[in-house]
């Protein structure tokens, strides 16, 4: 490209104010894509669920339901099932820390054939299966808070009365854009500890009307399927069922129960979206500020250059060439720097808990990019179109 | 062999308006000028000069009348076409040398013939040749702000001559410097003429620059009223 020395040399011409405009693209966008990569992230790690043909049976009522661990046997039977296993939130706390960590009871032999995208060194899994007061806990959660194999693991009990002392006997590993924040105990262990509390009588009135809380309840159970097409029919079989059962259920696949939490934020979402688009535009007119500036300045070169014999459309493409190098490489540090640091630093851990993990999607990222393209081209379009139709002579008269 | 008729102009009217009132400037105007001459340019200020000038150069239109440049009729050609025939035809020099300030000497010069389809080395070649020319050949690195106004000047001259046109147009191209540089620029739009034959339009104040043309116009109220034909200097047949 013969003209990119000019193109070039412009965009460097005002160097403090080029920097200003790509800054402020940049850090525009920085921000934009942490607030929407967290929809987006939910939104593709749960789709990115669709590959594992899991599904998730839960109460036909929420899950301040019942959902008897007598079920998991039966469903265990059906044709299509893998392996199945309880699924049982916890939500204990843990030192002084204010927001739980994932913590589920769940059946130790089969926990990783169905969350089979995680792995565990085969002797810390042996250990766990052998220990009942045992865990394993994810690789990042173990670096968050220094844990190693063979640390207890209190937890303080908050949605249930009892507390559980857990014991670390392994640690699963996996992608960077799957959870490695949760910790999974023996779904037994915690059922035994609530029968104890209900044998003693402590707390018996207070939750004498929340059967979600009492022993016998897998919370969710979580069922592999041997092969995708089996997902629906296994689905509706289960519901069917135990349609008149006293805890009748809802069955649906992982994604689908994944998209369910996402949509609890529905309306924080459109909210999102309207920063996004206010932003936008505000960096239009810084941009476009930017570039009327840097022409008015050069009114005489534009008309040197068109007296030379440069025409119209090339005066406006080298002036759009310039808005859009100026407002893509703020993209291009915004958006792809943001990727790119939310890869190499792990965000979710600065979260307090909130975020189990933190990415930026190629898709937010790419977007991003093109935002800022956009905004070049539409801040560039106005100042190049007056230069390109500046009177020459005017342009020349003009003293400089 | 006879002078070809270079440039023509016959009974041109230049008006501006502003508002809904016309400001007359050049008034039924005929000139002729022949191939290869050096012509100089003179009148008191506001008397039309560098409106005349943007004619011929195809800056600017002409109200009525015709401006004939090299046998082709300006007011024929539309925008687009007038710019791309000003890039073939025209070498343009200005009092203030116009150069880009964040552009080389070199890259200066290079301007005009990043139109044409020539190659990088090619374009090269023209733009060393046109440096020699102007005896800046050792600066082609230097920036605008690291030249004298001389040297500035010069390196104009070599963007104006770098595509090879036949007229020069120069608007006061001594009115910003000394009287030694003057003379120097002076030197060389007289070897241009002399030695590359280009047509140059000169418009000065500066009686001691017009000596050097081979014909001095004189313009005032809208009209050429004088022209010396020098006989000394009729330009060299080619
Ligand atoms: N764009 C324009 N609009 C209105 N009037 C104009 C315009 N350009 C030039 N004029 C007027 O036309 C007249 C001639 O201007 P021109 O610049 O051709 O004079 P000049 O002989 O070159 O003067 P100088 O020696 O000061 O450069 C002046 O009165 C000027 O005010
Ligand atoms: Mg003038």
């Amino acid at each position: 490209m013969k003209y990119f020395t000019y193109i070039l040399r412009n965009v460097r011409r005002n160097p403090i104010r080029s920097m200003l405009t790509i800054a402020s693209m940049s850090i525009s966008l920085f921000l934009m894509m942490i607030l929407l990569s967290f929809f987006a992230m939910n939104d593709e790690s749960t789709s990115a669920a669709r590959i594992y043909n899991r599904i998730v049976v839960m109460n036909a009522n929420g899950f301040a339901g019942m959902l008897p661990i007598s079920d998991l046997a039966q469903i265990r039977e059906m044709d299509g099932v893998l392996a199945a296993t309880p699924f049982s939130w916890y939500g204990g706390k843990y030192k002084d820390e204010q927001m739980p960590f994932a913590q589920f009871g769940i059946d130790a032999d089969t926990i990783f054939t169905i969350l089979d995208e995680y792995t565990v060194p085969k002797d810390q899994l042996e250990d766990f299966k052998k220990n009942k007061d045992g865990c394993i806990i994810g690789r990042k959660l173990a670096e968050d808070r220094n844990l190693k194999v063979g640390d207890p693991l209190p937890l303080k009990g908050d949605l249930f009365p009892v507390d559980l002392d857990l014991s670390i006997r392994g640690i699963y590993d996996g992608d960077i854009n799957r959870d490695l924040r949760m910790c999974f105990f023996h779904w037994e262990y915690f059922d035994e500890a609530l029968k104890r509390t209900a044998m003693a009588g402590a707390s018996s009135t207070s939750l004498a009307g929340d059967s979600g809380r009492r022993s016998g309840n897998a919370g969710t159970i979580f069922v592999k399927c041997k092969s995708a097409d089996v997902m629906a029919p296994l689905s509706s079989k289960i519901d069917d069922h135990f349609r008149n059962s006293d805890n009748p259920t809802r069955t649906q696949t992982e994604e689908a129960f994944g998209k369910m939490f996402v949509e609890m934020m529905g309306d924080l979402k459109n909210t999102i979206y309207w920063i996004g688009g206010a932003v936008v535009i505000s960096l239009l007119f810084v941009a476009g500020n930017a570039m009327a500036m840097a022409m008015r300045e050069r009114t005489t070169e534009v008309a040197v250059l068109k007296a030379i014999g440069f025409g119209k459309p090339l005066v406006l493409f080298l002036i759009l060439a310039e808005a859009v190098i100026v407002a893509g490489l703020g993209g291009v540090l915004g958006s792809l720097g943001c990727k790119a640091l939310c890869d190499f630093v792990d965000v979710a851990r600065y979260s307090g808990g909130f975020l189990p993990f933190f990415y930026v999607p190629w898709n937010i990222a790419l977007t991003g990019l093109a935002v800022s393209f956009f905004i070049g081209l539409a801040s560039g379009l106005a100042p190049a179109l007056l230069a390109a139709n500046s009177s020459v002579i005017n342009g020349l008269r003009k003293v400089v | 062999m006879s002078q070809t008729a270079s440039i023509e102009l016959q009974g041109v009217d230049k008006e501006y308006r502003r508002d809904d009132f016309k400001i007359p400037v050049l008034t039924g105007l005929d000139l002729t000028v022949a191939e290869g001459e050096f012509l100089a340019l003179m009148g008191p200020s506001g008397s039309g000069k560098t409106t005349l000038l943007n004619l011929i150069a195809g800056l600017d239109r002409s109200t009525r009348g015709k401006v004939i440049v090299h046998g082709q009729d300006l007011g024929d050609l539309s925008e687009a076409e007038i710019t791309r025939w000003r890039a073939h035809n025209v070498g343009f020099i200005f009092q203030t040398y116009n150069l880009i300030p964040v552009l080389t000497a070199f890259e200066n010069v290079e301007l005009p013939l990043l139109l044409t389809s020539l190659s990088k080395r090619k374009r090269r070649d023209n733009v060393m040749t046109a440096l020699k020319v102007v005896g800046l050949k050792d600066r082609e690195h230097h920036y605008p702000r690291q030249l004298s106004g001389g040297q500035e000047q010069r390196v104009a001259i070599a963007r104006a001559i770098v595509t090879d046109p036949y007229l020069l147009v120069a608007d006061e191209p001594t009115g910003d410097l000394d009287r030694t540089s003057a003379g120097e620029i002076l030197d060389l739009l007289e070897q241009l003429n002399q030695e590359f034959q280009k047509t140059i339009l000169m418009v000065t104040h500066d009686p001691l620059a017009a000596e050097r043309a081979s014909r001095t116009l004189h313009l005032d109220k809208g009209q050429l009223v004088d022209d010396k034909v020098r006989e000394a200097r009729v330009p060299a047949a080619s």
